[in-house]
């Protein structure tokens, strides 16, 4: 059962992080939202004694190497979010669907400020307006990802 | 029963956040200082290379699709221009070693240790995948099995594209001019004074950098490689300078630069030896 569960999860894992590395035009490019990190925040919300910090920081880690970021970057800002999932996620779970959205937005609003931080801090570009725009789209992509997700688990695993 | 489950996952949690957290800090710090990812790269470039090659299929596909439904009349069409296109470059390069002679001639005049440039030219394919849209960089699908060396100049058909950063067993990493931590000496080719042109994350634009207020330069001046920095060869084309910002109170002009490679709409690419 619980084997079930880490199988398709790093299954859906994988391939997020395929889909993460998809080429797209040039224009929205700037404004893709994180795939790989909002497919962990749901599993972290739906299992979150399986799903945890661990899970976090390996793929954030082989992240880094896919990405050509310095090594720990995404690991590092993982942990942090899938942390405050994991903190406050018996309050998130009996929110309506629509504060579920919203508190995503509170719980990515520190990953997009660590990142625009770390930027600074390594000497990495970027563009304040895009990653505005780019959490707005993670939001707005939330509602289809969690209903894929959701209909992945019930089929799946539970 | 459940809420006992997770109270006793969170005791450990915060140790495990401190662990992990601790984990990441350091390998950011060793890594910035001591680039070892790209050891990590070249280790698993075995596994890394079908992830990409995956994550670029897609595209692969729809462009195999897209040449294989072209009609046979723009087929044909295509054909008919390219080979105008070939003999006209054809008709040019006939008279490059007459070129070549006479420039090397004046350069004994001038007495000018300019060697003339490489020769050898290779063909390497873009993997397209979706990096870090803050990245300036680009992978190539040629690695160390072909004598590609850190520093090697990447051009395509228009203008330099950038240098060799990385090299792993399939693939290699090109960090484009238009990257901010990349900086390459041109000259202008009006003047053949010399500029510093630097990126600054944006694919559509460079800027050149330290230009005194009273200096020649104007806009659609076309800037070229002055291989004085060891790394570019002389006389490649880097791009043209489109905007000029002349503020008295500045110490400097701001100068910005359109590059001509299309830097981000390539499918293949050069390297020079």
């Amino acid at each position: 059962m619980v084997n079930k569960i880490h199988f398709v999860v790093i299954l859906i894992l994988l391939i997020s992080m395929i889909i993460n590395l998809f080429p797209l035009p040039e224009i929205i490019t700037p404004y893709k939202p994180p795939l790989l990190m909002l497919v962990l925040i749901y599993w972290s919300l739906a299992f979150p004694n399986q799903i945890n910090l661990t899970y976090a920081f390996v793929f954030g880690i082989i992240m880094d190497v896919l990405l050509l970021m310095p090594l720990g970057y995404n690991a590092f800002l993982y942990t942090v979010t899938i942390y405050l999932i994991i903190i406050y996620y018996p309050q998130i779970r009996l929110h309506s669907y629509w504060n579920k959205m919203f508190s995503l937005l509170i719980i990515l609003l520190p990953y997009f400020i660590m990142s625009t931080f770390a930027n600074n801090m390594l000497n990495i570009s970027y563009d304040i307006l895009e990653v505005f725009v780019s959490m707005i789209v993670s939001i707005l992509i939330w509602p289809l990802l969690f209903s894929v997700l959701r209909f992945i688990r019930l089929k799946y695993t539970v | 029963m459940k809420s006992e489950l997770h109270f006793r996952g969170e005791r450990f949690i915060i140790i495990k956040l401190l662990i992990f957290l601790l984990l990441s800090i350091t390998f950011l710090f060793a890594d910035i200082n001591l680039k070892y990812s790209n050891e990590i790269r070249k280790k698993f470039s075995h596994v890394i290379q079908p992830i990409y090659s995956l994550a670029a299929l897609p595209i692969d596909i729809y462009n195999s699709i897209s040449t294989y439904v072209i009609y046979k009349n723009n087929l044909i069409l295509e054909k008919k221009e390219l080979e105008k296109k070939i003999l006209i470059q054809s008709g040019i390069i006939q008279k490059i070693p007459s070129l070549q002679e006479e420039n090397k001639r004046l350069k004994k005049l001038l007495y000018s240790s300019n060697t003339s440039s490489s020769s050898k030219i290779q063909m390497a394919e873009l993997i397209k995948v979706n990096l870090n849209p803050f990245h300036n960089k680009i992978i190539i699908n040629e690695g160390a099995n072909k004598n590609i060396f850190i520093g090697q100049t990447v051009i395509d058909s228009v203008g330099v594209l950038g240098q060799v950063s990385e090299i792993n067993n399939d693939f290699s990493v090109v960090t484009l001019i238009t990257d901010p931590a990349h900086a390459l000496l041109g000259v202008n080719a009006r003047t053949n004074k010399r500029i510093i042109i630097s990126g600054i994350g944006d694919n559509r634009k460079l800027i050149a950098k330290y230009i005194p207020l009273n200096e020649d330069i104007q806009e659609g001046d076309i800037i070229i490689t002055s291989g004085l920095d060891n790394v570019f060869p002389e006389g490649y084309l880097i791009g043209q300078i489109s905007k000029i910002n002349r503020k008295e109170s500045d110490d400097f002009l701001s100068v910005f630069v359109t590059p001509s490679s299309s830097l981000s709409s390539n499918r293949e690419v050069m390297l020079l030896w």
